[in-house]
């Protein structure tokens, strides 16, 4: 099945992150898992941190008339270029400045897509809600990640699914221990190499 | 935001907050658009709704029209009621408002349709 990549012009939006290897990454991993996705009849989508939306209006348009689909970004830039490639792409998508999916009701999403902050930096780099927290990931690029995966067992549906990009820096075996220990399963479903990056896609639901 | 964005958010993430739901709104610009009905996917949805909370929140915006108060028996087969549900689910939009904490009295700012639930790091 394909995946349309949505049209998309961040002129107005100079600080939100630019679609890049990763994003495309995340595209092509859903492209794969599209068939998939749509088997369980997802009412609720969700993108956290959707920057420039790209990715979950690439979503919402496989799954128009299907799902229902939302966006957070803690950048209140993101929000607004995330509401601007929806309706640029004629898709539906309800966007929300908010950290992770705090003010969302447990338990509700049946798709959910983290494309975080995954750079190692140092921590105290995580500040502010600007562009630096398009990368900044912290100690082993783990910090946001990290909090966020502790929210994922009252995030996820009965038949939710995640998908998360990771890169190799992030300790993968690790992550698996803790995904593992959240009472969920944990695999790689996609895997590429560029240049400075050595990127996966993790996929993550109940057992 | 939609209402049934709205039927899903809560403040109960907030320091000191035992339930934070439903938040209330206050509406200065509700825009209603057409949206393609599909019936099934209502219908999927109707059984996940607080139906009190989203009849309450479309009545407080003043767009009910006439949406019956409660959920009417055999709705799956009733298209009547769900395009009306689907009017208020999905055609209904806050613009410009506010969402407040029912506990706290903490607004939450709507802008461009867009909700900022951020919070301080004193609120969490
Ligand atoms: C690597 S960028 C990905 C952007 C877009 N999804 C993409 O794939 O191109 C990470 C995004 O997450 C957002 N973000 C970082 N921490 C967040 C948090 N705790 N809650 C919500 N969004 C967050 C950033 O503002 C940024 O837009």
């Amino acid at each position: 099945m394909d995946l349309k990549t949505p049209l998309f012009d961040l002129s107005k939006f100079k600080n939100v992150y630019e679609p890049s290897e990763d994003t495309f990454l995340f595209l092509d991993t859903l492209e794969q898992e599209l068939q998939l996705i749509l088997s369980i009849k997802p009412d609720f989508v969700v993108e956290v941190g959707s920057g420039s939306g790209v990715v979950i209006t690439a979503l919402a348009n496989a799954c128009k008339n299907i799902s229902f689909c939302l966006a957070t970004d803690i950048n209140s830039e993101a929000n607004s270029a995330t509401a601007f490639t929806a309706k640029l792409n004629n898709v539906t998508i309800e966007s929300i400045n908010m950290k992770y999916l705090s003010n969302f009701k447990p338990n509700i999403f049946d798709v959910v897509l983290f494309n975080p902050p995954y750079v190692v930096t140092e921590s105290n780099e995580i500040k502010g809600t600007g562009l630096n927290r398009s990368w900044a990931g912290g100690k082993n690029g783990r910090e946001v990640i990290d909090e966020f995966l502790k929210l994922l067992p009252n995030i996820l549906s009965y038949k939710g699914v995640c998908y998360m990009v990771v890169i190799k820096e992030n300790k993968l075996e690790d992550i698996h221990n803790v995904v593992v220990d959240l009472g969920l399963s944990c695999y790689i479903v996609k895997e590429r190499k560029v240049p400075g990056e050595h990127l996966f896609v993790l996929k993550m639901y109940r057992k | 935001m939609k209402l049934l964005t709205h039927n899903m958010l809560t403040s109960k993430c907030m320091k000191g907050v035992t339930v934070g739901y439903p938040l209330k709104i206050n509406a200065f610009d509700v825009k209603v658009s057409e949206v393609d009905f599909n019936p099934e996917f209502v219908s999927r949805i109707i059984p996940k709704l607080d139906w009190n909370v989203l009849y309450n929140a479309a009545e407080s915006i003043g767009q009910v029209e006439d949406m019956p108060k409660s959920i009417v028996d055999d709705y799956e087969n009733n298209t009547d009621f769900l395009k009306k549900v689907h009017r208020v689910l999905l055609e209904v939009e806050v613009i410009n408002g506010e969402l407040v904490c029912p506990e706290t009295g903490r607004k939450f700012p709507i802008s461009n349709g867009i909700p900022n639930m951020l919070l301080n790091e004193d609120e969490v």
